[in-house]
């Protein structure tokens, strides 16, 4: 009898096998009851989790100095150890972020009373697309609160 | 009391209300996922380390106003029949009562549930019956902003609110609708239906959510992007999805009616009849024959009025609740009996199905 196929994120045994095929490219993914179960192998995203996670380098190279977790850990759980991971697995990340997400830098709310200048610049130049979006669609109530947005966002920024 | 049999007791949103939003889309669901600062994440963090969060987290929590009067459930402290009703409820996710140092606080109306130690530190939902985005966005954003300024969550100029999984990075927010589509289903379009959602980036789940069966035609449709869009963009996107499908939802409804006629109201007259005369009811027949009396509603084959009873029972009978209920473990021929009487009495002085007038 052939040896059992072992689960692409930890050692077990593979009892769940994902396949995607784009443009004809077969991949395969291998999971195990749990860590299926874990990602929730019938997610699109986390199935493209698994995938990246799958054809990434096997050599442990990152280590947060913060919690200790290093690439080896995400590789087995798919999940970060802590928000300073974020710092030291931000590059690595990066490829996999964009194929997750399709964009790699946040636009949306801040905690109350810090918003970087940075964030509120680029909040402003989204709120205005989405404004000049809002009134070509006629959809005069999301412009009026997008208008809203703005003016708040323009003051904020005076003040900071 | 038990808090749980408490819950149970309580008249709640999703189980008693009436009004003629809910027709299709059950309930609307934001998901607000953040963590505190300098802590890891409780996949990660060590058992004292967890206590530290879940402490202060339901310190936090419980000095809000939302959750006055509220319940505060550590998942260690239940019986394993009581969690399963928190999760047949969707109050909590069954990841968190799988493990024993989560925890939930949950309003007293049930409309606000915080899981603490899931995942992240912090799970913020906010549940409405019926189809109502705005709404639910503003209750999350108001319990986001209290709770901000209470505790020091994890955030980063570039990435926004830090997460344990990639998957929900940025805004942390994942919106949904819980929607009734038995006409797609019926007419055998649901697939392609669920294939547009997908390819334009939500994705389609059952009933209890990642990976479940869609028992009773009922699917949950959320985004599935967090970061590079704000939360406007987000709710937009997914605002427009819903009325689309809701659209399509009632031209599939319309269409069966009028191409089967007797046989579309017979379908729907058969299992008011089964489920008003059956000894012994599975979980997802029940599901399933609830399912055509809650479109009979829809479609005024059966008084509107009568809807949230249907609501309800789809709800009530399910497994852990029909134990609870029963105040005792059953057997699945036990559950089944139970499930049976519950349901016969509830139906006992329903009319009888009419051609449609919607």
């Amino acid at each position: 009898m052939s040896q059992p196929i072992k689960c692409s994120l930890c050692e077990e045994a593979a009892t769940v096998h994902l396949s995607q095929v784009v443009h004809g490219n077969v991949t395969k993914v291998h999971l195990c009851e749990a860590c299926a179960q874990k990602g929730g192998a019938t997610d699109p995203a986390v199935f493209q989790l698994a995938d990246a996670l799958t054809t990434a380098s096997p050599a442990p190279t990152l280590t947060c100095p913060k919690c200790g977790f290093t690439d080896i850990d995400f590789r087995k759980r798919g999940r970060l150890g802590c928000p300073s991971c974020w710092e030291t697995f931000g590059d690595a990340l990066g490829g996999l972020l964009l194929k997750v997400q399709h964009e790699a830098s946040h636009v949306g709310r801040t905690p109350v009373g810090t918003m970087p200048t940075g964030q509120l610049r680029r909040r402003l130049d989204a709120a205005r697309l989405e404004m000049e979006k809002a009134i070509s669609a006629e959809d005069y109530e999301a412009a009026a609160r997008l208008r809203d947005e703005i003016a708040g966002l323009e003051q904020q920024l005076a003040t900071a | 009391m038990s808090s749980v049999e408490d819950i149970l007791a309580a008249e709640n949103e999703l189980t008693h209300l009436l009004g003629a939003q809910q027709a299709v889309v059950l309930s609307t669901r934001i998901r607000l996922a953040r963590n505190l600062d300098g802590m890891p994440f409780p996949g990660w963090a060590k058992v004292p380390q967890r206590k530290e969060i879940s402490d202060r987290c339901i310190e936090a929590l419980d000095a809000l106003p939302k959750f006055r009067r509220g319940h505060v459930l550590r998942m260690g402290e239940l019986a394993d029949r009581d969690r399963a009703v928190l999760v047949e409820r969707h109050l909590v996710s069954k990841e968190l009562a799988a493990g024993k140092s989560g925890a939930a606080v949950i309003s007293r109306d049930q409309t606000c549930s915080v899981m603490v130690n899931e995942e992240d530190h912090l799970r913020i939902q906010v549940v409405k019956a019926g189809w109502h985005l705005r709404g639910t966005w503003h209750i999350a954003e108001q319990l986001d902003d209290a709770l901000g300024g209470s505790l020091k969550l994890a955030f980063s100029d570039r990435l926004g609110y830090l997460t344990a999984c990639p998957t929900n990075v940025g805004t942390g927010l994942r919106a949904s609708a819980m929607v009734h589509l038995p006409g797609l289903c019926l007419a055998g379009h649901m697939d392609k239906v669920s294939r547009a959602l997908n390819q334009d980036g939500l994705a389609v789940r059952g009933w209890l959510g990642e990976g479940t069966e869609a028992a009773g035609n009922v699917f949950q449709i959320s985004n599935q992007q967090t970061l590079g869009l704000s939360e406007e963009a987000i709710l937009k996107h997914l605002g427009g999805w819903i009325k689309n499908v809701v659209e399509q939802e009632w031209n599939a409804r319309r269409k069966l009616a009028q191409e089967e006629g007797e046989k579309f109201v017979d379908r729907l007259a058969r299992s008011l009849g089964v489920l008003r005369s059956a000894r012994l009811l599975t979980s997802s027949e029940a599901m399933n024959m609830l399912s055509h009396l809650r479109l009979a509603c829809d479609m005024g084959c059966l008084p509107e009025e009568r809807r949230h009873l249907v609501d309800r029972l789809m709800i009530e009978g399910q497994p852990a609740h029909v134990q609870a209920r029963a105040g005792q473990e059953l057997d699945s021929d036990g559950r089944d009996r139970r499930r049976a009487t519950v349901v016969r009495e509830a139906l006992k002085d329903f009319p009888e199905v009419a051609p449609p007038t919607a």
